[in-house]
């Protein structure tokens, strides 16, 4: 229950753990254009905060983690990339 | 969407105990130290008290007191600014609040003996005396705070999120500045899992902590991130949840309507000057050793006596056995007094264990996982500075355990195990070494894994590596590269730093061993030795200086005719009973020139992790048992042990015989 391909879509499910990051990592650089998917996911390990502010993936849903949907989705949905 | 943050874990009664034994010395002394102070005293009174409230300060942050930490950080600063000199120590207020600040120490002390808690009333006297001290500290012709947390103008870092707030809660708000280490996904943080836990978050930032790298390269379990917050929550709070990471972070607090009215009190990272180093000793230990100084006085009264007759002009055989029985009587004295002195120095591990079950409980909520911990062995004694040398690299191989051994609960229970992982940590003794070990039962390395990891870093040909037999192969866990280099998939495999935490048990003596079996979890020993002990080395000579082997790892010395030491580039060989031994001169081993070849080679046959060497040297100089002291820093110099004091008060270097056979195997 974490990171897996779904069609276009990647959906991040219940708790991502650090490990996820590479799952994570790997599907988004095979598939530039996919979007993730996360209103699934319970809790994000900062690891896979740290591959969405990187890679900067168009985000689907609204977080099912509520500290996420609060204050990382402004962050990671800002204009310039930092 | 916030936890609660963990409810303190009551403290051990023993360990409070000890606090309390401790802290009524320190006040004491301070008390002194201040009222002198005040009387004019020199720098050495204000240095120790700052020294005491620094140690005070330093226990208490063992426990769960926020009242006391925050009053003894304050009276810290004010004496750290005093012995900066931006504080005359005698300013008015300084020691009158000093001493006020340490009257409620020892009031609350006698609390914590009495109660196991802080009184009642006492986070409200701590928040004014910090406020004085704040007062004292602020800059001439700054308005005075008011109020318990005083704040300033926002630090750089901070400008940008606090005008982008779009309203601004009244107040005082805590800015906070976070760096993780970019390592720090393998020790188990979570640096936005304690960003979680401050329930008054007002904005947040993430910025990369340097610039990205190319997305080709991206490592994805290097942490390159900047945190930057705003919150209501007080200082001393957010402090307390970023307490494990206090190297890593910047707190200031800021007032927010306030035009700017004095200075930003920033918190220092966490390395303060060296603690007073004070022993607490047992009166019998003491006693023994007063009684020993008195036999060794006597002893030399009775060598005084002896070469006074050999000045007289007496038989000078009779002289000699008179000295030889001196020699023999002043040696087992010595080295009866030397085991007593070490003796002085031991403690039990207790000290060092029971700081874990809380960093470990505080890792474990991070990670979501379940874990008990267990101690053994905690009374079994040790050197007091191997003691604290073992803190770091156990909390690390800890974290380790928790984060990469121990499953996830529904992962153990699919596998039949209970959902709660356990961790044994333990302690016994093995003659003069003391084995402490970590062991979980957890998923266990995985040898394939490591063997690719291994091959992917260039550690070995695949060759070599599939040669391996299974310990060997876990053992590369240990190679500088392995952890470091190998960050993407590392964490699945374990082994994170497992070379720094290596080369910190080597400084304190110590060696490190891993075993692991596949699912049913894996076992760290570290062997450490309990005491500092008198080495028997042999003397040797290159040029006018003198070095040190460890008598240990010498198995003969032998005379060979240069002859019978065959050339043989890039090394030279030579036959000693029946077998074909290496043979390299010392002095090319240290770099030194070498002096004219004598036409007999004296050589030291040194045996050392099963392999033989033979190191030529210019002259062997005979015997020495001394202490031999690490020495700090010698990374650059690998093959040096240490040093130890010769008879003539001259300092002779120690050489490793381990390093020194392996580079030998390696030249042959």
């Amino acid at each position: 229950m974490s990171v897996r391909r779904d069609g276009d879509l990647i959906r991040l499910e219940g708790a991502c753990p650090v490990e996820e990051a590479e799952t994570l990592a790997a599907l988004l650089l095979a598939r530039p254009k996919a979007a993730v998917e996360w209103s699934g996911c319970t809790v994000l390990h900062t690891a896979v905060v740290q591959v969405l502010l990187r890679l900067r993936p168009r985000l689907q849903g609204s977080c099912g983690d509520p500290f996420a949907a609060r204050w990382l989705a402004p962050v990671l949905a800002a204009e310039d990339p930092p | 969407m916030t936890e609660a943050p963990p409810d303190p874990l009551p403290p051990a009664a023993d360990l409070v105990a000890e606090f309390v034994a401790e802290a009524r010395d320190l006040i004491e002394a301070a008390s002194e130290d201040l009222l002198a102070l005040d009387d004019g005293a020199g720098p050495g009174a204000l240095n120790r008290v700052f020294r005491a409230f620094h140690t005070l300060k330093g226990s208490v942050a063992l426990f769960d007191w926020p009242a006391m930490l925050v009053l003894l950080h304050a009276a810290e600063d004010g004496l750290s600014a005093a012995r900066a000199g931006t504080l005359a120590a005698g300013a008015s207020g300084l020691v009158d609040l000093s001493l006020a600040a340490l009257d409620a120490t020892a009031r609350w002390t006698e609390a914590i003996a009495a109660t196991g808690t802080l009184p009642t009333g006492a986070e409200a006297e701590s928040a004014r005396l910090v406020a004085r001290y704040r007062d004292l500290l602020a800059p001439a012709g700054g308005a005075a705070p008011a109020g318990p947390d005083p704040a300033g103008p926002a630090p750089d870092w901070a400008e940008g999120l606090l005008a982008g707030l779009a309203e601004r809660p009244g107040g005082v708000l805590t800015a906070l500045r976070y760096v993780p280490r970019p390592d720090c996904f393998f020790s188990g943080d979570d640096p936005l899992g304690l960003v979680r836990r401050l329930p008054g978050l007002v904005a947040l930032r993430l910025d990369p902590a340097a610039p990205w790298p190319p997305v080709a390269t991206l490592d994805v379990f290097a942490c390159n991130l900047a945190v930057t917050l705003l919150t209501t929550d007080p200082r001393a709070e957010v402090e307390a949840v970023f307490r494990l990471v206090r190297d890593q972070v910047s707190v200031a607090s800021l007032a927010v309507q306030a035009e700017g009215t004095q200075d930003v009190e920033e918190a220092e990272p966490a390395s303060g000057p060296e603690a007073p180093r004070s022993l607490r000793v047992d009166a019998a230990r003491i006693d023994a050793l007063v009684a020993l100084a008195d036999d060794l006085a006597a002893a030399r009264a009775a060598l005084g006596e002896a070469v006074a007759r050999a000045a007289s002009g007496d038989d000078p055989a009779a002289c000699l056995a008179a000295l030889r029985a001196s020699d023999e009587r002043i040696g087992r004295l010595s080295a009866e007094l030397h085991r007593e002195a070490v003796a002085l120095r031991l403690q039990p591990l207790a000290r060092v264990f029971r700081r874990f079950p809380r960093a470990l409980r505080d890792v474990a909520r991070q990670l979501g996982k379940e874990v008990t911990l267990t101690l053994a062995g905690e009374a079994t004694e040790i050197d007091r500075d191997v003691a604290e040398g073992l803190f770091e690299p156990l909390l690390h191989l800890l974290r380790n355990a928790v984060d990469h051994g121990i499953e996830p609960p529904a992962l153990r229970v699919a596998s039949g195990k209970p959902a709660a992982g356990r961790i044994v940590l333990s302690a016994e003794s093995r003659g003069e070494r003391i084995v402490v070990a970590i062991a979980d039962d957890g998923r266990g390395l995985d040898p394939a894994f490591i063997r690719r990891r291994a091959a992917e870093r260039g550690l070995g040909t695949p060759a070599a590596l599939a040669a391996l037999d299974e310990a060997g192969t876990i053992d590369l866990i240990f190679a500088p590269g392995f952890s470091t280099a190998a960050a993407v998939g590392a964490v699945s495999g374990r082994g994170v730093g497992m070379d720094a935490v290596r080369a910190a048990l080597a400084r304190l003596g110590g060696t490190c061993t891993v075993e692991s079996r596949t699912g049913q979890g894996t076992t760290v020993r570290l062997a450490l030795p309990r005491a500092q002990s008198l080495a028997r080395l042999l003397l040797v000579g290159i040029g006018p200086e003198l070095y040190g082997l460890p008598m240990a790892a010498v198995a003969e010395l032998a005379r060979v005719p240069r002859g019978r030491i065959r050339d043989l580039a890039p090394g030279a060989a030579t036959v000693l009973r029946g077998r074909t031994v290496p043979v390299l001169h010392l002095a090319d081993l240290l770099d030194l020139p070498r002096g004219a070849s004598p036409p007999e080679a004296r050589l030291a046959v040194l045996q050392a992790g099963g392999e033989t060497v033979a190191v030529e040297v210019d002259r062997f100089a005979g015997r020495l048992d001394g202490l031999v002291r690490p020495l700090p820093g010698l990374a650059a110099a690998p093959g040096l042990a240490g040093t130890v004091l010769a008879g003539d008060g001259r300092v002779v270097l120690v050489l490793d015989a381990e390093t020194l056979v392996g580079d030998g195997e390696e030249r042959a």
